[in-house]
């Protein structure tokens, strides 16, 4: 490598050119603070969002090995499983694992288990890595600490492999599905695909911000370079130093940025962590165990590519460089094929790589447009003060492009992130508030069928005010359409009023009356979309052994679940349709549900009933997600708040080189005071004008992640919704920033300013 | 005597340097009548930018009187605000400055920084083209600073100050930036315009042949009166 000995040479430049160069930072100290600040607080939000979102994905992926759906044991009477039940079966020969499930008095679930029981799962498999990790005390303990805990309630369970036949086990027991929880997996996997998403844009963002403020800082070294060449120094020699300066300017502050997001991580984690633990019931968001070599280097590589990657494209330059108009027709070429791939993408690659081409051809053309804006507003304009203020704003756009689209992007994803989370909790909350419509949730027993205790209900209908309820048996069948593909059945009966305020997406005329008469199904959006189902089509079902043909009278949203699934009447169902589970959900009315329980026992002969309170579930999840999306808005707010700041200190820095042609206008014969008015007037001009750009990139987005990303990654769309009061929030933080860029600028009109800050101004190079 | 356009009566001026006072001015009193021309020379750091910004309200005097236009100034009063927006009434309407360089708004073209200058004084704008011609530069009116050379930026300094008519022109080391042969010509061009539109000159320069076209000369590197 011929330039490192030379860099070192002894003479001049190993001695004075370093000192030089540095000079720079030792006359404007604030600059090297400035930049210094940035790739901190850039390496932090960074760090902080991709630690959060690969370890959430770690513990997700834990979470939905630990809460996969097994198989349990139950006894044929319905009454609890006993230690006398784990002996009777192991003598069987039947390999069980205990779960012993004990709420505290306070606390938390804690979940005892057997270590030495889990070889029954086999080694390397999901369950048994799960199982055989280190008990810590949250929320697995050993069987032995949970038996010991003063519990509110506990429920012991009798988990057995897969491999375990009906025909392995003693007389008095039957095997029945085992899960934790619902499984809310894909609700999870959507939250952090989408705060991936917003990681890779806060990187753009904070490579923008940081290559804004370096520039800024090189632009004002220009003189210094120039005296540098005429005492014979090579600009190859300069920017060989410029290399090295920026590199252990980025070593030195990534460590630190880096050990923030750490921290940062670790602060909101918490909050996130306990979200996710509400979400499957089990916290696993260990907070820890990422490398720090790989966020070191991809910052590092940021910084530099950041700020140096001109130096590379350079010697391009001559081929790269396009004139203004190609520019324009490249850039809108670009953003009309990304709005074009956006609608059409066929896969979430696709989408993505529209996304990069809408914000590259949204980057290149805003400054552009609002300079052209700013150009045609001053032709129009009669009064002289207006035309120079239009002409300084096409000015401002061209000079400070760097930091306004990084605002703007900001602004857009922050108005996204924003109209995404507040759809997700409002749709979430209306779709948890319709499945969980009636008071109460009760397991019918395996061997006790559901029939007798719907006949009673249905008996008690006219007797008790109030009273509402309905069944729901659950199965599977072969949707005869699509090659036998396996759907879930959700099939209900009564039709009734619990059911009938849910939102479809599509519907035939009076669909409920439809289904409640048999006659028609309603499918989920999941299904809808995979085999492109519609309103009227004719689905082919395989019950039982039986086809039957019904047709589609509607189309729900069924968020968070992988599956198709059908929802018809349970009366239509064939005598031998395989039964997986069921339930009945009550809405007790005035009596309350004591007296509903107790006949229920009665009818199934068991000594306790398997009974949720629905109005805490929801609670619950609520809670869990009003915690979720507030992690969400505190990372978008920090990526804002690292935007006006930047803008901050570049408009500032940048209005600076300015002030002399605001103190032309003093001695013109302006007063101060109608000099601040129109660097007021500017600011703002400036700083509203981007966030109205920001605006349709922001509503645009919004839709690409509800319409496009959400569908194509996981099958189902939120509802698109707009909120303009959080426009009228940003846009008034936006006009903020352009009042704090006048308030600084103000301080320095009072100071006299004897000349123009560059040497290029001089020659009016500023235009 | 021609009638007096300007009048300074013991007018001074200190700058406070750490714990030190440094005397800038110090009890100077001259007059200028009008469409006379005054001369200030003085080395480096004689105060002959300072005195030119006490002349037109830019800063202000520690102790002593400026009448200017028939408006009395009197130092130390205690009606800043009112001072300060007579002084900028002034500027606005019949004081014309002139620095060595940078003294057109980069973002507008040459006519529209002369009709600009003209609108803020209240003039008619309609006349900025003439102006422009007058001093040789019509044919570049639609350029911008950048695209003209140092000469014709400050010939179309002139137009701009011309172009609002004023009462009195303060120029501070207008050809300072300039080759010998292009400070001649716009120097030509000043005094010209000055002597045919009757208005009062005050040059600030090191230059002393350019002094000597001045009718009137203060060395302030005396101190003293004229």
């Amino acid at each position: 490598m011929k330039g490192l000995p030379s860099l070192f040479s002894p003479g001049f430049p190993t001695y004075f050119l370093p000192r030089a160069l540095l000079s720079h930072y030792r006359r404007h100290p604030m600059q090297l603070l400035a930049l210094a600040a940035m790739i901190v607080i850039a390496t932090m939000l960074w760090t902080g969002v991709n630690h959060l979102t690969s370890q959430a994905r770690t513990s997700l992926d834990q979470s939905v090995q630990a809460v996969a759906e097994r198989q349990q044991l139950v006894r044929d009477d319905g009454r609890g499983l006993v230690v006398d039940d784990f002996v009777t079966l192991r003598l069987a020969g039947v390999c069980v694992m205990p779960w012993l499930e004990v709420t505290p008095e306070t606390g938390n679930r804690l979940v005892g288990i057997d270590p030495l029981a889990a070889h029954c799962f086999g080694a390397g498999t999901g369950t048994a890595q799960v199982l055989n990790q280190p008990l810590d005390g949250k929320p697995f303990v050993d069987m032995y600490a949970a038996a010991g805990v003063s519990a509110r309630e506990s429920r012991l369970y009798l988990l057995t492999p897969e491999a375990t036949q009906a025909t392995d086990l003693p007389g008095g027991y039957s095997l029945k599905t085992f899960s934790a929880n619902p499984d809310t997996g894909e609700l999870g996997d959507s939250f952090l695909l989408n705060l991936e998403a917003l990681g890779v844009l806060v990187l753009l963002i904070t490579a923008l911000l940081l290559r804004a403020v370096y520039l800024l800082g090189l632009a004002q070294r220009r003189d210094s370079f120039a005296l540098l060449h005429r005492f014979g120094v090579s600009p190859e020699q300069v920017q060989r130093w410029l290399v090295l300066e920026i590199l252990v300017l980025a070593l030195v502050c990534v460590v630190p940025g880096f050990w923030l997001g750490r921290w940062l991580a670790a602060g909101l984690g918490s909050g996130f962590g306990q979200a996710l633990d509400g979400l499957f019931d089990i916290p696993l968001y260990a907070g820890q165990g990422q490398g720090w070599i790989t966020p070191v280097l991809v910052m590092l590589a940021v910084v530099v590519i950041a700020c140096l990657g001109d130096l590379v494209l350079l010697r391009f330059r001559g081929r790269l460089s396009l004139p203004v108009p190609a520019r324009a027709g490249l850039a809108t070429a670009l953003l009309a094929a990304g709005l074009v791939l956006a609608w059409l993408g066929p896969s979430l690659a696709w989408v993505f790589v529209a996304v990069a081409l809408v914000f590259a051809g949204a980057g290149w053309l805003t400054p552009a447009a609002v300079a052209h804006l700013a150009h045609w507003c001053a032709d129009r304009s009669q009064a002289p003060l207006a035309r120079w203020r239009y002409r300084e704003l096409a000015v401002l756009a061209r000079q400070l492009t760097l930091p306004l689209v990084a605002l703007q992007f900001a602004l857009a994803m922050v108005l996204a992130v924003q109209a995404l989370v507040t759809t997700f909790e409002d749709t979430f909350d209306r779709w948890l508030g319709q499945r969980l419509e009636a008071a109460y949730y009760v397991e019918v027993p395996a061997e006790a069928g559901g029939r007798k205790a719907a006949e009673w209900l249905t008996s008690q209908q006219a007797s008790i005010p109030g009273l509402q309820w309905h069944r729901v048996v659950r199965g599977q069948a072969q949707l005869a359409n699509a090659g036998n593909l396996q759907v879930d059945v959700f099939a209900v009966s009564p039709v009734g009023s619990l059911m009938r305020a849910w939102a479809l997406l599509e519907a035939a005329d009076q669909p409920w009356e439809t289904l409640a008469s048999g006659e028609g199904v309603m499918i989920n959006e999941q299904l809808a979309r995979r085999q492109r189902l519609q309103v009227g089509d004719r689905l082919r079902l395989i019950l039982g052994d039986q086809p039957q043909a019904f047709p589609v009278l509607g189309v729900y949203p069924d968020y968070g679940r992988p599956v198709g699934e059908v929802l018809l009447n349970a009366e239509t169902l064939p005598d031998n349709f395989n039964v997986r589970f069921e339930s009945l959900s009550v809405t007790p009315g005035e009596p309350g549900i004591a007296p509903v329980s107790d006949t229920l026992q009665q009818i199934w002969g068991v000594e306790a009933l398997a009974m949720r309170d629905n109005g805490t579930i929801r609670e619950l999840a609520t809670g869990v997600f009003d915690q979720t999306f507030a992690l969400t808005r505190a990372m978008t707010l920090l990526t804002l708040i690292l935007a006006a700041s930047a803008l901050l200190m570049m408009g500032w820095v940048f209005f600076s080189t300015r002030a002399w042609y605001f103190r032309l206008l003093v001695v013109w014969g302006m007063s101060q005071r109608e000099v601040a008015g129109q660097l007021q007037r500017l600011a703002l001009l400036l700083t509203g004008g981007i966030a109205v750009l920001a605006l349709p990139l922001g509503i645009w987005l919004t839709w690409v992640l509800v319409h496009r990303i959400n569908p194509l990654a996981f099958g189902w769309s939120l509802p698109m919704a707009v909120y303009p009061a959080f426009w009228l929030e940003l846009g008034i933080l936006s006009l903020a920033i352009g009042l704090s860029i006048a308030a600084l600028m103000r301080q320095q009109l009072g100071r006299p300013a004897v000349a123009p800050a560059s040497a290029s101004a001089l020659t009016g190079g500023e235009r | 005597m021609t009638e007096s356009l300007l009048a300074v009566r013991g007018l001074s001026k200190h700058f406070v340097s750490g714990n030190e006072t440094v005397p800038v001015i110090e009890k100077l009193s001259f007059t200028l009548g009008q469409g006379q021309s005054l001369a200030l020379t003085g080395r480096s750091g004689s105060g002959k930018s300072t005195l030119l910004n006490l002349l037109c309200g830019l800063e202000l005097a520690d102790t002593g009187t400026i009448v200017m236009h028939g408006q009395v100034f009197e130092a130390g009063g205690t009606a800043a605000r009112r001072t300060a927006t007579a002084w900028s009434a002034l500027r606005r309407q019949h004081i014309g400055v002139v620095f060595q360089e940078a003294n057109l708004m980069p973002a507008l073209s040459l006519l529209e920084n002369v009709r600009f200058r003209a609108q803020l004084a209240g003039r008619d704008p309609a006349n900025s083209e003439d102006w422009l011609t007058r001093l040789d530069i019509g044919e570049l009116a639609q350029r911008y600073p950048d695209q003209v050379s140092g000469g014709q930026r400050q010939r179309a300094a002139l137009a701009m100050v011309f172009a609002m008519g004023p009462a009195l022109i303060l120029a501070d080391e207008p050809t300072g930036s300039l080759d010998r042969h292009t400070a001649d010509e716009v120097t030509q061009v000043l005094f010209d315009l000055q002597a045919r539109h009757g208005c009062g000159l005050i040059l600030a320069t090191h230059d002393a042949e350019l002094a000597a076209g001045c009718q009137q000369h203060l060395d302030l590197g005396h101190l003293n009166a004229v």
